[in-house]
């Protein structure tokens, strides 16, 4: 494949670094993406072509590479390759590792994460567009292609970045991915905004989980030709969830949309609600679309809420409604019954107590910090059949029995699983169930 | 604890996306020309392929039809992109358009065609006057559902070639790309090649395209492919946002 910038070339980064081109990795709308190295170091290096290096979109590359990346997972601008307007310019940023793997890869089943890991991308994608909104940011363009995650571990990379700007400031070329866009922008009444990232992020979700699209029913298999009117009137002037409570008239046809029936009972109904709001009431009000620390909460849950089927060995996703309502906890596979472990509940957060179990930093803090270990399950060397948590965090618990009798637990030490048992972690406090 | 089982379902569900090259093998095409399309066609299909590769939405199918005294089908059946091959065309013979317009309209018919698809994708490269009646195989073709549906691209080979009859067959001025030249004729069939993910997911669209004649951006005026907005592209029957079928 040919591109604009031939192998060997030098260019001169604004930061005085010198970037040597090594080969085209490949092209979109926009521009084509380079593999160039500077100081044994490779990089990724976007090329617009000349028609879309604007002025605006290099004044929207000054401003990132500027304020620099929100986290590690956004492969963020870092150098501008700039010669003058009337040019073509390009920005140097991070490369993907290749062991990332694309959301189509996901929905071709070549990336095949286990349901723990889905979890985990579902929740570091969702974390990272929370700490770019939180910058005032919109990101404008949510959909399959720039997101990567690795499947092995649920680490994701966000990229395109180059539309990211202000949000409500309208210097960006891009409206959004048909089957993304949210209804209001499809139907032409609204430009790309913090809220319509809302809706890309939460069909997005739903492909991640549900292996189809959440308005993709009985009245996409009655369109024969899918074409841009059809996707108009199906995800724009008349947008139907498959699942709405209120109307059944457009629920998933048997035979056309038949991985959505297959997933859609098998998640806790927090995460059904949550999508629910999503494409029922987040179709018609924008700010009343299903914020991220909503979903990070949820899937939170979902993380620390996974149980092996002993028979099996099915991922099995513990349902807090079911459970509240006294029916029993079954394998979506083979149906039997998944005995419940010891729970530990603090605050919005619910913890199974099971072998391997992690406590995260997010569950004593309310922080969204699902990364830092502040605490592992684990067996009482003397005594095997009893199991306590180990303290690692940076604090000391304590330990408050139902009689009111207190007792430290120092960083290191363990603390024994006993029902209707606290522990106060400073911040919060956890009640084991 | 037995090993995590693998999550259950199948692969997003795609709808098929039938793709034909139907090239004008008339013996004006014969030498440079023919070797050119069948060069610059056999080069993109690698491309076609990884372009399939990253699009969930469409199951991509292509056929091959060539027309110059009579027309055949190089490709009876569709074919995954995956397992498409090129097989090298000559030239020879006169330029029966109307006979490949009729045989389109035959493949195009709901059966054989399935009743839901992405658009068809139709790329006529013709560097002549037809000789024979095309017109009542074309009004045939373009009256059927899915030829109306169709994304329906020229290109226009040399100065001999009828503009205004591929006008009637794509219906808009600008899908007919002009291929004075050898290198033209490469960039247009590669442009041509991408027509297909673009309309099964079409990419995001600058918003520029709002403005911009489509003239501005064909391959000919930028280094750019093309962003083909397939909003700006007309309906020959007029169709309006209700006409959803």
């Amino acid at each position: 494949m040919d591109g604009q910038l031939k192998t060997g070339t030098f260019l001169t980064s604004e930061s005085s670094n010198k970037y040597k081109v090594i080969s085209l990795l490949g092209a979109g709308g926009q521009g084509e993406v380079y593999d160039v190295e500077c100081d044994g170091k490779h990089y990724a290096l976007k090329w617009y072509f000349k028609h879309m290096a604007t002025k605006a979109q290099k004044e929207i590359l000054d401003n990132l590479i500027t304020k620099g990346a929100p986290d590690a997972s956004f492969l963020w601008p870092q150098d501008l390759i700039f010669k003058g307007y009337g040019e073509s310019f390009g920005y140097i940023m991070p490369l993907r590792p290749k062991n990332f793997k694309s959301i189509v890869d996901m929905m071709k089943r070549r990336a095949e994460p286990s349901f723990q890991t889905l979890c985990k991308a579902a929740y570091n994608l969702t974390n990272g567009y929370q700490k770019l909104h939180s910058r005032g940011y919109s990101y404008r363009d949510i959909s399959f292609g720039n997101m990567f995650f690795d499947p092995d571990t649920g680490d994701v990379l966000i990229c395109d970045n180059d539309n990211v700007s202000a949000n409500g400031i309208d210097n960006s070329s891009v409206y959004g991915t048909p089957r993304f866009m949210a209804p209001e922008i499809v139907m032409g009444q609204a430009k790309p905004s913090r809220n319509t990232d809302l809706y890309s992020l939460a069909v997005l979700l739903f492909y991640m989980f549900m292996m189809g699209h959440p308005l993709e029913g009985k009245l996409e298999s009655e369109i024969k030709c899918m074409d841009i009117h059809a996707m108009n009137k199906l995800y724009g002037k008349n947008p139907i969830f498959i699942y709405d409570p209120n109307d059944k008239s457009n629920r998933p046809v048997k035979g056309y949309q038949d991985n959505v029936i297959i997933f859609w009972e098998l998640y806790p109904q927090v995460i059904r609600d949550l999508f629910t709001k999503s494409f029922t009431v987040g179709l018609t009000a924008p700010n009343k679309r299903v914020t991220e620390k909503e979903w990070l909460e949820a899937f939170a849950n979902l993380l620390s809420g996974t149980m092996l089927c002993s028979r099996c060995g099915a991922e099995v996703f513990f349902d807090a409604q079911k459970h509240d309502n006294g029916v029993a906890q079954t394998c979506w596979n083979c149906k039997s019954v998944v005995p419940m472990p010891a729970t530990l509940i603090v605050g919005k957060s619910r913890v199974l107590l099971q072998k391997d179990a992690k406590l995260y930093a997010h569950h004593i803090y309310g922080n969204f910090d699902m990364n830092t270990v502040v605490g592992s399950v684990v067996q009482n060397p003397t005594n095997p059949n009893l199991w306590g948590i180990r303290n690692e965090s940076t604090e000391n618990w304590t330990y408050i029995k139902p009689d009111g009798i207190q007792i430290p637990v120092a960083i290191g030490k363990s603390a024994a699983i006993v029902k209707d048992v606290r522990i106060d972690f400073g911040q919060m406090t956890g009640e084991f169930k | 604890m037995a090993e995590a089982l693998k999550r259950p379902g199948g692969e997003l569900a795609s709808r098929p996306l039938h793709f034909f090259w139907v090239v004008d093998c008339s013996g004006s095409m014969y030498g440079e020309k023919i070797g050119t399309v069948n060069h610059a066609i056999q080069s993109t299909i690698p491309e076609m392929v990884d372009a399939a590769k990253d699009n969930p939405n469409a199951q991509l199918l292509v056929r091959t039809l060539k027309f110059s005294t009579g027309a055949t089908w190089v490709t009876p059946s569709p074919v995954n992109i995956e397992d498409f091959a090129w097989d090298d065309l000559d030239a020879g013979g006169v330029t029966d358009l109307g006979k490949a317009f009729e045989m389109l309209a035959a493949q195009l018919t709901i059966p054989p065609m399935t009743d839901r698809a992405l658009p068809p994708v139709i790329v006529l490269l013709s560097d002549g006057q037809p000789t024979d009646d095309y017109k009542k195989s074309l009004d045939k073709l373009l009256h059927l559902p899915w030829g109306k549906k169709a994304v329906r691209i020229a290109i226009s080979i040399g100065q001999d070639a009828d503009d205004d009859v591929l006008q009637q067959f794509t219906g808009n001025r600008e899908l007919v790309l002009q291929a004075n030249n050898p290198q033209a004729l490469v960039k247009m069939i590669k442009w041509a090649s991408t027509a297909a993910s673009l309309v099964s997911a079409p990419a995001s669209r600058p918003k520029d395209m709002d403005v911009v004649p489509a003239g501005n951006n064909t391959p000919s005026a930028t280094n750019a492919p093309l962003v083909l907005d397939m909003n700006n592209i007309p309906d020959p029957g007029a169709v309006g946002a209700n006409d959803v079928w």
